[in-house]
């Protein structure tokens, strides 16, 4: 096994460990820090695949900009649409529709 | 042997950062087309938060860990499998051993969605689990598990895709017509595929868990 | 101008028509020049069909009752013309016609990067297409091709299912398109072929293709959730069960707002090439022209609540919207000030093309400065969903997109095909076409702040007289595009030869036969000039 191997399998090692460590936090009651910690491993993880599986890092900046974009449209799409919804006040229907109050009832083809 | 370059290349080198950079444009679309699921999930999450949590803990934490690392070591193979020093025989074995923990892992994923469906979690008109309560609170659980078939469903496709690349990749290398780029394209897809579950697993096995 | 003579001397090569002349040469191509001819045969065929449920349409509002068809036969032919005309024409027609065929002589490549892909992509094309027609045709679907829940989802009993099937699988035919465009120009460049010596075709193409990429997905995944909505009845745009019907809109604005600029951009970009070649001059502006494309294509991206001011959207994320929809006019205003530059002290040839060219200018201004009157809040209260937008959309996608994309089949037809069509022929349909899409469109504008909805098929009175006008430009319209239809297929037979570079154009593409040999170029061309060199 040489060196380029052996670094693979301790990426390897280190992706089980945040694995273990994620799962193991989510049975703490740390309240919104579990989500907060849980993504933050999932980034960590998702980054160590990307840099040393994918080799993004060693690559053409071709590739880098590539995954890039395709983040950044991805941020575009969550950060706009949810600045409607951290906006929008919601009042609640004084009336229900036959629909609302039995939704099943009406078969769609 | 290997294939020879396309005609309409000027280069192996070009023919092959073509194919790369194809494949990584490629994974870019398959990051959108998550994207509006990824989304979704943010709506229930932030509309249903209780809901949600009630939801994820239907989910089996044991399967669903183990599965991770199953999908986790595969990678691991497919990186290995890619090492530009790798002979064709070695990368054939790696390429196997992948595609086998893919299978696991779907087997795994069968296993936990029979569980499912038997519980009724399954979110059309017979969705029924045990810890239901108020209305709001039962569509929210169901919503969020639209959200969990959808999306693993998806992921799962995309799996079996990556599993049977992984063969045809395996074999033309055992046959030496295999491209030196073609085992770093079937594991930069495998690797995405990875990275997708990656966020995933916490997303919908780890909320509200303690 | 090259003679006839001339070029049967240096044609060694046959020509990609000559080469072979089997049913499945053509059915099982490689040749990015026959797949760009076998895309032309289909999307034309698409447009006639697009434009039959257009003229039923006009033809319903002639007069102010519901008389010709039923208010959900009507619901089923604007669903069936805007589906068709969106997705089967608009999206994929210069893309995947003009560019096609032209982008790898632009560049001085021999094909594109993935020549069975693109292959690949016209099947999936024709099994959208019949997928979609299939359930436009058979029964019909009455959502709008807007698709907007809880109806889509909820209410309606047409064949919605099978449409979004069908479009799905028209949206991976186009990100292949996109995919293999992007790969091409990145690294299939001819030697000397720098960023900045590309022509803003390709510029156009390029940063089509980088929207076709990222926001189809989007696409293809909202409509599966609008499948599953309706299969399963889950609720997740239904507001009894928890669900949210503008998080439908949300997720399918995001990818139809850019992809109105995968319908414009590429416009754009034979607007640039025909404009410096009537006008001998070269564009004025070339830099801040490729930025402006660039700059279209990023910021239409971020302004898609504009089409949900008054949806229910926060009003606060609206204004967000409004301000960024008013940004992204600014870089499509320079291109119109550049072309207009380019004008300026030139040579000018009133040829067809040209005459589409400058039809697009003019058009696509009015459209654009429309598109700012909606993109106002407050005006937008009381403009949307009437024939104002109709009016608006019509501009840049007729007025616009499909004068460009016939003024680059005038202008590319003696390099496609070695034949020219008849000039005076194709004068007067182009000015047939601006006269009837102007007496067809203009009116709309009126009718909409005068209050009329759209997607109605009767109306009060009052309304009549801008109604006929409408539809008496209409069938002025359809004349104007049989017209071509005719001579084109004339010129095929019986059109003088125009030699390789009949225009005298500049470009890579020009300097090689028309029509070209299959591998483009007889040996790969090195590239050391600046892009419209045209002198006086």
């Amino acid at each position: 096994m040489n060196r380029q191997d052996k670094s693979l399998v301790l990426v390897w090692v280190a992706l089980l460990l945040l694995l273990a460590a994620s799962a193991g936090s989510a049975l703490l009651r740390l309240g919104a820090w579990n989500s907060v910690l849980n993504l933050a491993v999932a980034a960590v993880k998702a980054a160590l695949v990307l840099l040393f599986f994918m080799r993004l890092r060693a690559s053409h900046k071709l590739l880098r900009l590539a995954a890039l974009s395709a983040f950044a449209t991805l941020a575009v799409l969550f950060g706009l649409a949810s600045s409607d919804y951290a906006t929008r006040t919601v009042y609640p229907a004084p009336l229900q529709t036959p629909r609302q109050l039995a939704p099943h009832a009406l078969p769609l083809q | 042997m290997e294939a020879p370059v396309a005609a309409h290349f000027a280069s192996r080198a070009q023919q092959a950062l073509a194919a790369t950079f194809g494949m990584w444009v490629f994974l870019a679309t398959e990051a959108l087309l998550f994207g509006p699921l990824f989304f979704g999930y943010l709506y229930v999450r932030t509309h249903f938060p209780e809901a949600a949590g009630a939801a994820s803990r239907h989910t089996d934490l044991v399967l669903g860990t183990l599965n991770t690392a199953t999908l986790i070591s595969a990678s691991l193979c497919m990186a290995l499998a890619a090492q530009p020093q790798r002979r064709a025989r070695s990368a054939a074995w790696l390429l196997w051993a992948s595609a086998a923990l893919g299978l696991a892992f779907l087997a795994i994923k069968g296993l936990e969605y029979r569980h499912e469906f038997a519980a009724q979690l399954f979110p059309d008109r017979g969705f029924a689990p045990a810890d239901a309560g108020a209305p709001a609170h039962a569509h929210g659980m169901q919503l969020f598990f639209v959200l969990y078939f959808a999306m693993t469903a998806l992921h799962a496709l995309h799996l079996a895709v990556g599993v049977a690349a992984c063969l045809v990749v395996a074999r033309a290398l055992r046959r030496g017509r295999a491209r030196a780029e073609q085992v770093e394209l079937a594991g930069l897809y495998w690797h995405f595929v990875d990275v997708l579950w990656i966020f995933l697993y916490p997303l919908l096995y780890l909320v509200e868990r303690a | 101008m090259t003679s006839a003579p001339e070029t049967a001397e240096r044609a060694q090569a046959p020509s990609y028509l000559a080469e072979d002349f089997t049913l499945w040469s053509w059915l099982g191509t490689h040749d990015h020049k026959r797949i760009a001819v076998l895309y032309m045969l289909s999307i034309t065929l698409f447009f006639f069909i697009g434009g039959l449920a257009a003229a039923l349409i006009r033809l319903e509002l002639a007069t102010p009752q519901g008389d010709l068809v039923t208010a959900e036969t009507y619901n089923k032919l604007f669903t069936a013309h805007g589906v068709i005309m969106v997705w089967l024409f608009l999206i994929p027609s210069i893309p995947a016609v003009l560019g096609n065929f032209l982008m790898p002589m632009m560049i001085g490549a021999r094909d594109l990067a993935f020549p069975r892909l693109n292959l690949a992509s016209w099947y999936v094309y024709l099994a959208g297409g019949a997928l979609t027609l299939g359930a436009l045709l058979a029964g019909g679907v009455d959502t709008g091709w807007t698709f907007y829940t809880p109806f889509s989802s909820m209410f309606s009993n047409s064949n919605v299912v099978l449409a979004l099937l069908g479009i799905l699988v028209l949206g991976f035919s186009s990100i292949l398109t996109g995919l293999n465009f992007i790969v091409t120009v990145h690294t299939m460049r001819a030697p000397g072929m720098t960023w900045f010596r590309l022509p803003l075709f390709v510029w156009a193409n390029y940063a089509t293709a980088i929207i076709l990429v990222l926001a189809t997905p989007v696409l293809a995944m909202t409509l599966v959730l609008v499948g599953i909505e309706r299969v399963f009845q889950v609720g997740i745009f239904d507001p009894a069960l928890g669900g949210d019907p503008l998080l439908f809109q949300h997720l399918f604005w995001f990818y139809s707002h850019p992809a109105v600029y995968i319908m414009v951009l590429p416009a754009m970009g034979v607007v640039s090439e025909i404009i410096p070649c009537f006008a001998r001059r070269p564009v004025f502006g070339y830099r801040f022209m490729a930025y402006a494309i660039l700059g279209i294509a990023v910021i239409g991206f971020l302004v898609w609540g504009h089409h949900m001011f008054v949806s229910g959207q926060s009003v606060y994320a609206g204004m967000v919207f409004s301000l960024l929809s008013f940004l992204v006019a600014i870089p499509s205003a320079v291109k119109v000030f550049n072309w207009t530059a380019t004008l300026y002290k030139g040579s000018i040839t009133f040829s067809a093309p040209m005459l589409y060219a400058l039809g697009f200018v003019g058009l696509f201004t009015i459209g654009g400065l429309t598109g700012l009157f909606l993109a106002a809040l407050a005006l937008d209260v009381h403009l949307s969903d009437t024939y104002f937008v109709v009016a608006h959309f019509h501009y840049i996608m007729v007025g616009g997109s499909v004068m460009a994309y016939l003024g680059a089949i005038h202008f590319w037809w003696p390099k496609m095909t070695g034949r020219m069509y008849p000039e005076s022929w194709g004068r007067a349909a182009a000015a047939i076409i601006f006269f009837g899409f102007n007496l067809t469109f203009f009116p709309q504008f009126l009718l909409g702040y005068q209050g009329m909805p759209r997607r109605y098929h009767s109306y009060p009175s009052e309304f009549q007289v801008l109604h006929l006008l409408s539809s008496a430009g209409a069938v002025v319209l359809a004349l104007g595009y049989l017209l071509p239809l005719a001579y084109f297929g004339w010129s095929l037979l019986y059109g003088r030869r125009g030699g390789d570079n009949p225009w005298r154009a500049t470009g890579l593409e020009w300097q090689t036969a028309s029509p070209p040999p299959t591998d483009n170029f007889a040996q790969a061309p090195v590239v050391t000039q600046e892009p419209y060199a045209y002198r006086q």
